[in-house]
């Protein structure tokens, strides 16, 4: 492989080798503001997941009674909530729980979703044909009335709300992917590599799944955006991840009822469920515009 | 378009005189008609048989639509209702009660001993399987003495055989009733229309026994199935009268123009309790060391925002002004002596426990503060809310060994004692036996000697205090409010009892 460490090298070769084609590619989404932005932010938040813990003033259930539902101030910068938990320490370390559970879930959706895309798109026929009326099946339902059904058969918690996650949106990435597969496998080239006598597996994985990338890309990105939603309606619902824990969701539910108390405890983790499903957003459509382009 | 518009103001001009005949018709009545509304906010009524009601609603309406023998006023005290007295007899063993005279039912037959007698006798038949079977075992006979006059004779003296009378589902029903959810009582308030999930109707029943009651014309009970709705309702002026409420929301309405709040304390606790027949928990010094760990001012001014009563782990709270002993206090929050004791039962390196919760009330706010405080003792809780459905199904809270349950108000604190805490008690819940506690409690339960009494009730808070399996922090509230106008509110411990024909307008 070729060094990438000049990037002006990169951007003025005509042909761009594999690797620095990921800085083209960045430099194209920097160009847009709002894709520059929804980056950021998404970064931003990334660490905050991951340096949460060192960041936050005070632990995620510590108590201080006399500070007990105050507004924003220069100790508690957005303020505490009815049992005088630190309201910025709580939207911090939530973060974690957010990322480890939307991304996560996304993640695995992804990886069985593709593979199942790919094999299921690629073989055709009766395996084809069965998997797809059973993912329709599970497409009928609008994703939340699915992830009720499920948690209320598995109980609420934390492995509940990954599973459900997982399971709601494998049918989606695999038939993304089972359609971007139909198209491809006519293609000259994948005639050619089967007449070379190339393996199944090798044809899927070398030739398919790099022309099922870019699509997948913001697939991903946008089923990581509708899990951050999944989950948080889930514990705003009260049936997901369960108090105490600092889920942004819950926290909005629990504020809920003390909202003529301490709004700000609603305000904050509500605002941070938005912005960063706008930041995936954007990140998405960035990718999005950046595919299209390179096509 | 113009029959419309004539129509619409032919009625305009018509209501109001139809309107004002019906008040000078009604007000050639009799003395003192009834007048006004009451608009009531509650949950949406499921029970209306008498016997199965157990929701403040439920217990409302039944309240207005039928009577009990004997009521319990707001400070305890047992006073005639359906019966005009009562007189024990000298073995403490037999109870006679004449009745008011002239009292009917709505359909119009009059009431006798046989209807009091026929009520009875279907609460506590254990084939019916009401939860009355239970409370009504120590009778052993009711008969009707005369045509007003009934004799209740007890297997057992019971001090408190009254309140008993004054359960919240012996309400008097017709001997002839084939439907028991046809409300047909002696209540001060006929049913007028009942909308399932809608409303209940209630108008004055002008034939109520009672001069001057009700003073109320109309009474709506409006259903509501989200308590910020019912709270909006009253703010802006659609409904009168809110009872229950959370915290927050009684916070909200503090100070507001026009609605006066009301804040009672009652005997309704939220319970912490540690099994106490197997490990850890059959170790006295494990609870005692989080009853040290444990802060109960910070706890009430959390979880409970100031409102209520701290507890000191005995069920009997200051609300039983006669048995609560002020002198009985849980320990001071003590980390160090927590983690001493601790480390004496062999927890040295520190004690998890899971801590099961129900998922209702300020109970997870609850358990979030214990996690957080007893931490620093080295108690470290896991934390398991629970739909009420699972913490409560198949009985699985009698089989955990930390969680924390809520125990409503009851009108005297024997029932919590016979039914939490003696050996074998149904809901004995941590398991608990100890036979100094089980010889005062049946000694409270059953002597006459009023002070003998108040003497085991103090031995038993000082008891519980020391080897107790439990922790009471804190004693609910009961809150309400209500719009400027009405007369003669006075809550209830528990809400549903509240009279609503004692209310009139100004």
């Amino acid at each position: 492989m070729t060094t990438t460490t000049n990037p002006d090298l990169a951007s003025e070769s005509a042909a761009p080798v594999r690797g620095q084609r990921w800085l083209v590619s960045l430099r194209a989404l920097l160009r847009n503001p709002a894709h520059t932005a929804g980056l950021i932010i998404f970064i931003l938040f990334l660490l905050i997941a991951i340096f949460g813990p060192m960041l936050a003033p005070y632990g995620v259930n510590e108590q201080i009674v006399e500070d007990a539902r105050q507004a924003p101030s220069a100790a508690h910068w957005f303020g505490t909530d009815r049992l005088g938990r630190d309201v910025f320490s709580r939207v911090l370390l939530g973060a974690r729980d957010i990322f480890s559970l939307a991304g996560l879930g996304t993640l695995v959706a992804v990886l069985v979703g593709t593979s199942l895309g790919l094999l299921s798109g690629y073989r055709g026929g009766l395996f084809d044909e069965l998997l797809m009326r059973f993912f329709d099946s599970l497409l009928s339902l609008p994703a939340l009335l699915l992830a009720l059904l499920l948690l209320g058969t598995l109980g609420p918690s934390r492995q509940s709300v990954l599973l459900v996650i997982i399971v709601v949106y494998i049918p989606i990435v695999a038939r993304v992917v089972r359609s971007v597969v139909l198209s491809v496998k006519t293609r000259g080239y994948i005639e050619a590599a089967r007449v070379q006598g190339e393996s199944s597996a090798r044809i899927l994985f070398r030739e398919i799944l790099p022309a099922v990338l870019p699509a997948l890309a913001v697939e991903a990105a946008l089923r990581f955006s509708y899990a951050i939603f999944l989950a948080s309606s889930l514990g705003f619902l009260g049936v997901g991840v369960q108090p105490p824990s600092p889920d942004w969701g819950l926290m909005v539910k629990e504020a809920r009822d003390n909202v003529s108390q301490t709004p700000w405890a609603l305000w904050f983790p509500a605002g941070a469920i938005s912005i960063l499903v706008i930041a995936v957003n954007l990140l998405a459509d960035g990718l999005k515009t950046l595919f299209r382009v390179e096509d | 378009m113009t029959t419309h518009s004539i129509f619409g103001r032919a009625l305009n001009t018509a209501l109001p005189a139809i309107l004002l005949l019906g008040l000078v018709l009604s007000a050639c009545g009799g003395a003192a008609p009834a007048e006004g509304t009451l608009r009531v906010a509650f949950q949406p009524l499921v029970q209306t048989d008498p016997a199965t009601i157990s929701s403040d609603t439920e217990v409302f309406v039944a309240n207005a639509v039928y009577d009990y023998l004997v009521d319990v006023d707001p400070d305890s005290n047992v006073v005639p209702r359906l019966a005009t007295e009562w007189d024990i007899n000298d073995d403490g063993l037999t109870y006679t009660f004449p009745l008011a005279e002239g009292v009917s039912f709505h359909d119009g037959s009059a009431l006798t001993a046989e209807d009091v007698v026929w009520t009875f006798d279907r609460l506590r038949d254990p084939d019916n399987g009401y939860p009355t079977a239970d409370l009504y075992a120590n009778i052993t006979g009711i008969e009707a003495t005369g045509e007003l006059e009934v004799t209740f004779t007890l297997d057992q003296t019971n001090p408190f055989f009254l309140y008993d009378l004054s359960d919240n589902h012996a309400l008097v029903m017709s001997s002839d009733t084939e439907d028991p959810s046809d409300f047909n009582g002696t209540g001060p308030f006929v049913v007028e229309s009942y909308s399932p999930e809608d409303r209940i109707l209630l108008t004055a029943n002008d034939d109520y026994f009672v001069d001057g009651q009700p003073q109320l014309a109309t009474v709506e009970v409006i259903f509501f199935s989200d308590e910020n709705a019912m709270v909006d309702a009253l703010r802006g002026g659609q409904v009168d009268l809110v009872m229950r409420m959370s915290t927050p929301l009684f916070e909200s309405l503090q100070g507001v123009d026009g609605i006066t709040t009301y804040n009672i304390p009652t005997g309704g606790f939220d319970l912490v309790r540690l099994r106490a027949d197997r490990e850890p928990g059959n170790d006295p010094r494990v609870i005692q060391a989080m009853k040290l760990a444990t802060d109960r001012a910070a706890i009430l001014e959390l979880v409970q925002q100031g409102y209520g009563a701290v507890g000191n782990d005995s069920p009997i709270g200051p609300i039983f002004d006669a048995y609560h002993d002020d002198g009985v206090q849980a320990p001071e929050r003590d980390v160090e002596a927590a983690r001493a004791l601790l480390a004496e039962a062999g927890y040295e390196d520190g004690l998890d426990l899971t801590i099961h919760v129900p998922n209702s009330g300020g109970r997870p706010d609850l358990a979030a503060v214990l996690q957080d405080q007893w931490a620093d003792a080295g108690i470290n809780l896991e934390i398991s809310v629970e739909p009420e459905e699972v913490y409560y199904g198949e009985n699985g809270w009698l089989e955990v060994d930390l969680g924390i349950t809520g125990w409503g108000a009851r009108p005297y604190p024997q029932l919590y004692l016979d039914t939490m805490l003696v050996s074998g008690a149904v809901w004995n819940e941590s398991h608990f036996s100890d036979e100094e506690f089980d010889a005062l409690a049946a000694l409270a339960g059953s002597t006459l000697d009023d002070q003998e009494r108040i003497d085991a009730y103090s031995q038993i808070q000082q008891l519980l205090a020391e080897r107790g399996p439990v922790i009471i922090p804190y004693h609910f509230p009961q809150f309400a409010a209500i719009r400027d106008g009405f007369t003669g509110f006075q809550l209830e411990a528990f809400a549903g009892r509240t009279d609503v024909h004692t209310i009139g307008t100004e």
